[in-house]
């Protein structure tokens, strides 16, 4: 079986390490992992996305999904660019303090965090796309917590280590916005 | 395009795998000019060949860097550069140079999109030359075509070329780079070694080939007659080629580097719909798989070229295939908003649609 997560963003906001915390710590439960970064000359505010497959099998996931299993939407300017590849009912996280707006999807299962307040409120105020990603994992179980919290320690830069704690503190405090494994990603997966 | 294999291997995007691949080949000096997407090679190469043992510089510019490279390669030491398409365009006389000069180097395009067809295998700069030039269709393929170029380029010695993309550049998989072991290649007797001139036993590099007074060389048309056999030699030799369910097909898609993995999808789908269909693609982009494509076309009553540019190897693809009134491009330019890398086209909806389009069901 193949889960496909689109990531949606601003330049800015963390979606690619948002992304690649993901596809290491799926990597790191086993899983085989996709991961097609997209984004172009711009850094700030310009258009962030990231594509990742994860499968418990070598992959057929092409490097454009079509179709795909989930969307995780940190800001709704480049939503347009996701929304047409998204499956039938697909499940979709968003970063509700920015996502205010109506997403124009029938059929999806629409999880909404206010990650920006949540994060200001465990002193992460730079941590809002951890926050979304807890959050993903655990409603969702693609990966664990834990993983979350393990890939996120490896991929922080030496120069970036004083912030371990806060990116820790967001991911766990994402985790307990929603309710464990209630669009589980993995059949046989319970809360 | 999968990540395929065991979970010991690690996570690694395909500018970095492909710098993994280029050290284990012996790469030892490497220099470019940032370019998206071709920026995250030079950092990945700047990042680990010190450690490795070799010098990695960034320069001030792509001819800077070329020339850099050439100097680098004349002294034998296993020397790589690139860019994308735009870049590699300023690089074209030291290309030329090298080439004429019958000096190894690898060259990285880590191309915005499919329109550099042309520059990869008609030898941009002056003189008569090829480019030995690979198109890998994902990451695993890249770290493949990495290590047999730089193994091509000091066997013939010539200047080779891997054209990426922005895909496989920023694509991550789970993928371990092994160094692959090549048959003994000759001595590098020709490389210079820093002896100076009145000790007799200075070497020289000189398009001209003139040699020196008491050492004379075969002159300018002796060399490039020898260095054009050379490239003939190259053509019979070196083409490489995929095809797949070609032996029945009446219909052939055929594709270079990215887009193949969305047309052996399409052929997948199509199959099990019945039709007849199958799909042919370049590795080498130069030589090209000429033979090959004659005898994968035989019979087919369409062959679809899917480049996404405004047709380029459909030159080649016409010139090759066994009957060239069926051939017909099926791309186009497509860029994204961005301009780094291809565009809607790069789609499998968009590509099905095309091909159903043209085979009318």
């Amino acid at each position: 079986m193949e889960r496909e997560v689109l990531f949606t963003g601003v330049g800015g906001q963390g979606v690619q390490i948002a992304s690649r915390t993901l596809a290491t710590a799926a990597m790191d439960e086993g899983r085989q992992v996709m991961l097609v970064p997209r984004y172009g000359g711009g850094m700030r505010g310009g258009m962030t996305n990231a594509e990742l497959t994860v499968g418990d099998g070598p992959l057929r996931a092409l490097p454009v999904a079509a179709g795909a299993w989930s969307a995780f939407v940190m800001d709704p300017s480049y939503w347009y660019t996701v929304a047409p590849r998204l499956g039938r009912h697909p499940v979709v996280v968003v970063n509700a303090s920015l996502v205010t707006g109506p997403l124009g999807l029938d059929g999806a299962t629409v999880w909404e965090v206010p990650a920006a307040s949540l994060a200001a409120e465990v002193q992460s105020p730079m941590g809002a796309g951890f926050v979304l990603l807890g959050a993903f994992a655990a409603v969702t179980g693609l990966v664990g917590t834990e993983a979350v919290v393990a890939a996120m320690r490896q991929l922080v830069p030496a120069y970036r280590t004083q912030h371990l704690e806060a990116n820790e503190r967001a991911i766990r405090a994402g985790a307990d916005a929603l309710p464990a494994l209630a669009s589980p990603a993995w059949a046989g997966a319970a809360a | 395009m999968g990540g395929g294999g065991g979970v010991t291997r690690r996570l690694m995007q395909g500018s970095a795998a492909v710098a993994e691949a280029a050290i284990a080949a012996g790469c030892r000096f490497f220099t470019g000019y940032p370019m998206l997407p071709f920026t995250e090679l030079l950092e990945c190469m700047a990042a680990r060949l010190p450690a490795a043992g070799g010098v990695c510089v960034n320069a001030a510019s792509e001819i800077e860097a070329i020339n850099m490279a050439l100097g680098a390669a004349a002294t034998g030491a296993r020397s790589a550069t690139g860019s994308c398409g735009q870049g590699l365009a300023l690089m074209q006389e030291g290309v030329a140079e090298l080439a004429l000069n019958e000096l190894p180097l690898v060259l990285f395009n880590m191309a915005r999109g499919q329109q550099d067809y042309f520059q990869a295998t008609r030898g941009g700069g002056w003189g008569d030359y090829r480019t030995i030039a690979l198109a890998p269709k994902d990451v695993p393929e890249a770290v493949a075509h990495t290590q047999l170029l730089f193994d091509l380029a000091d066997r013939w010695r010539t200047p080779v070329l891997l054209y990426g993309d922005y895909v496989i550049a920023h694509t991550s998989v789970g993928i371990e780079v092994e160094p692959v072991v090549f048959p003994p290649l000759p001595p590098k007797d020709w490389a210079l070694d820093g002896t100076m001139s009145g000790t007799g036993r200075a070497r020289q590099i000189w398009t001209w080939n003139r040699g020196k007074p008491n050492t004379p060389g075969a002159g300018p048309d002796a060399a490039w007659k020898r260095i054009a056999d050379k490239y003939a030699e190259i053509e019979r030799a070196e083409a490489r080629h995929e095809a797949r369910d070609t032996e029945d097909a009446e219909v052939l898609l055929v594709s270079f580097g990215t887009t193949a993995v969305f047309v052996d999808r399409v052929v997948e789908e199509l199959r099990a719909d019945g039709l007849r269909i199958g799909s042919f693609r370049p590795v080498s982009l130069w030589p090209f798989p000429g033979s090959a494509l004659a005898e994968a076309s035989a019979g087919c009553r369409a062959v679809l070229v899917y480049e996404l540019n405004a047709g380029q190897m459909v030159d080649d693809v016409t010139m090759h295939a066994a009957d060239r009134s069926v051939v017909r491009s099926i791309g186009g330019v497509s860029q994204d908003a961005s301009g780094m890398r291809q565009g809607d086209l790069l789609d499998l909806g968009a590509l099905r649609a095309r091909v159903r389009e043209v085979i009318g069901r």
